[in-house]
């Protein structure tokens, strides 16, 4: 007998829950913390790079 | 940090400068036609009685310059300006990027001419008619292409959050006006929508819902996630959070157009099913609420000096403010009252005038020094009277709504004891008139606060290279 449709949603549901369970375990995990803070701090990156420029023009004046 | 590694990134600014630029200029015409159509409430001669300065043609124009004009104005800004930033690499295609200019300003113009002869496609929010249909899609098609070159190109191993918020806003925003734009076009000007009945409906208000979900959400909390940090000078609260806030949103976004339907002819388990998906929205919303917040934690001082920050906060307030009620009105007995009110209205205003102009507002102050090459603004206190006539005005707008909303609702709904109905349509409009006024005054002060930014960008914009010195940060 096929597969009713709401037993394949149900199934479905499922899974995309424990994924989403597992998403949230791998974005917790202590593991990736050095990375994230890495990357939380790319918004200053190149603005280090852009004050260093300025502080030597400024020093050349 | 990494003091070692210079690299010398030679940014293009050109195309966000122009962007930044028409962002001030459409959101003060947008927001002037708001007023007045205001005051065409309040005052009903305003129209002058001419068909191009009814209402009716005026409202979609109103909206279309608001949304599209001066927020995705802002959102080319930003994220042509975000994703050079943190990807350390120079725009993908610039010739295109350009195209995305002046394709979207002839979009604007456009919408500027038709809306007020009368040609419409009667679709709210995608009001225009196919032949900008089209240039749109074209435009949008580049944006995609400018957008991900640029992230393919990038010289940083990760992907900023931003840009991912960014990169959804942009595909999702491309299916979703390709897929509700679908129609027959019966001559140059006019054209009929492939779908009808309840199809079309759900249609309509996937993609209704979903350009608040994604253009007006997804796309600014890209900017928040560059420039709050940005001007706060501390890195996210919680980048794990905004992962996880930004897979949750998104699944959950596109789910929740039924909510404007509710009581149609659409099917009551799509109605049932649009409501709980809104109100799972609010978690994921109020993530990033938080997440943009307590950025500033062990820094708060910072508010009390700059304006700039200050709009960036209050914006993130009033988006956990909006979304706390959105999710509370798309409950079906909610809805039974709030539908069709003004309360809707005042809903729609505090994300927008709120949580959309108030972040792209604070991101352009913040962009325009840097664009121009000037270590501030022109004017600190003109940013901090703007960022009062702005709030105050938001303030009246919302009560305003709010008040007249639920008065229209309950007394619509009033009956008499033999089931005739209490109170006549007119009557429940008499009950509106005095918040309409209000509303037209915080309308006012919203605009005020537009001028004298326009103001402050045209004096920083024009001052010689360099001339305006950053204010030393207090302690």
């Amino acid at each position: 007998m096929p597969m009713e449709y709401a037993t394949i949603h149900s199934i479905f549901t499922v899974i995309l829950f424990v994924a989403f369970i597992a998403f949230v375990i791998w974005a917790y995990s202590k593991k990736r913390k050095t990375d994230f803070d890495q990357a939380a701090n790319l918004v200053f990156e190149d603005e280090q790079k852009a004050q260093q420029k300025n502080k030597q023009e400024s020093d050349h004046e | 940090m990494s003091q070692t590694k210079s690299l010398n990134v030679d940014y293009n600014y050109r195309v966000v400068r122009l962007f930044a630029l028409t962002t001030v200029f459409w959101g003060i015409i947008g927001m002037a036609v708001g007023v007045l159509i205001a005051a065409q409430l309040y005052w009903p001669a305003l129209n002058f009685d001419t068909p191009w300065l009814t209402y009716s043609r005026l409202r979609p124009l109103h909206t279309n310059a608001v949304i599209f004009a001066f927020g995705t104005s802002a959102l080319f800004a930003t994220s042509y300006y975000i994703v050079q930033r943190t990807c350390q690499v120079r725009l993908f295609a610039e010739k295109l990027a350009m195209f995305t200019f002046w394709g979207w300003q002839a979009v604007i113009v456009s919408a500027v001419i038709t809306l007020p002869m009368g040609l419409t496609s009667s679709k709210e929010y995608a009001e225009l008619e196919w032949p900008i249909d089209i240039l749109i899609t074209l435009v949008w098609v580049s944006y995609a292409i400018v957008f991900f070159g640029t992230l393919v190109k990038r010289k940083t191993s990760h992907i900023y959050v931003a840009n991912w918020f960014l990169g959804g806003f942009i595909l999702t925003v491309a299916a979703l006006h390709i897929v509700n734009s679908m129609a027959m076009p019966v001559s140059a000007f006019k054209s009929y929508s492939i779908y009808a009945g309840a199809v079309d409906a759900m249609i309509q208000w996937w993609y209704g819902h979903n350009a608040v979900g994604f253009l007006l959400t997804a796309g600014f909390l890209g900017m928040m996630y560059y420039f709050v940090p940005k001007q706060a000078g501390r890195p996210v609260y919680s980048y794990r959070l905004s992962i996880v806030h930004f897979w949750a949103l998104i699944a959950l976004y596109i789910w929740a157009g039924p909510h404007h339907l509710h009581y149609t002819a659409l099917p009551d388990w799509t109605q049932s099913l649009g409501m709980v998906m809104s109100v799972v929205l609010f978690v994921p919303s109020w993530g990033g609420m938080i997440n943009g917040i307590m950025t500033l934690s062990g820094a708060w001082h910072k508010l009390k000096t700059d304006p700039i920050l200050r709009f960036l906060i209050v914006s993130l307030s009033f988006y956990g403010m909006s979304t706390f009620e959105g999710p509370m009105m798309a409950i079906k007995s909610v809805n039974a009252l709030s539908h069709y009110t003004d309360w809707t209205i005042g809903h729609v205003h505090s994300g927008a005038l709120g949580w959309v102009a108030m972040i792209s507002i604070g991101a352009i102050y913040h962009l325009i020094p840097v664009l121009y090459n000037q270590g501030r603004m022109y004017s600190i206190s003109l940013i901090n009277t703007h960022f009062w006539l702005h709030t105050i005005g938001v303030v009246l707008y919302i009560v305003a709504m709010w008040i007249s909303g639920i008065t229209q609702g309950m007394m619509w709904r009033a009956v008499n004891t033999d089931g005739t109905l209490t109170y006549s349509f007119v009557q429940s409009l008499e009950a509106s008139m005095p918040f309409y006024l209000m509303r037209f005054i915080g309308g006012v002060f919203v605009v005020s606060g537009m001028l004298l930014m326009a103001y402050n960008v045209y004096k920083t914009v024009r001052a010689k290279d360099e001339s305006l010195q950053p204010v030393p940060a207090v302690a």
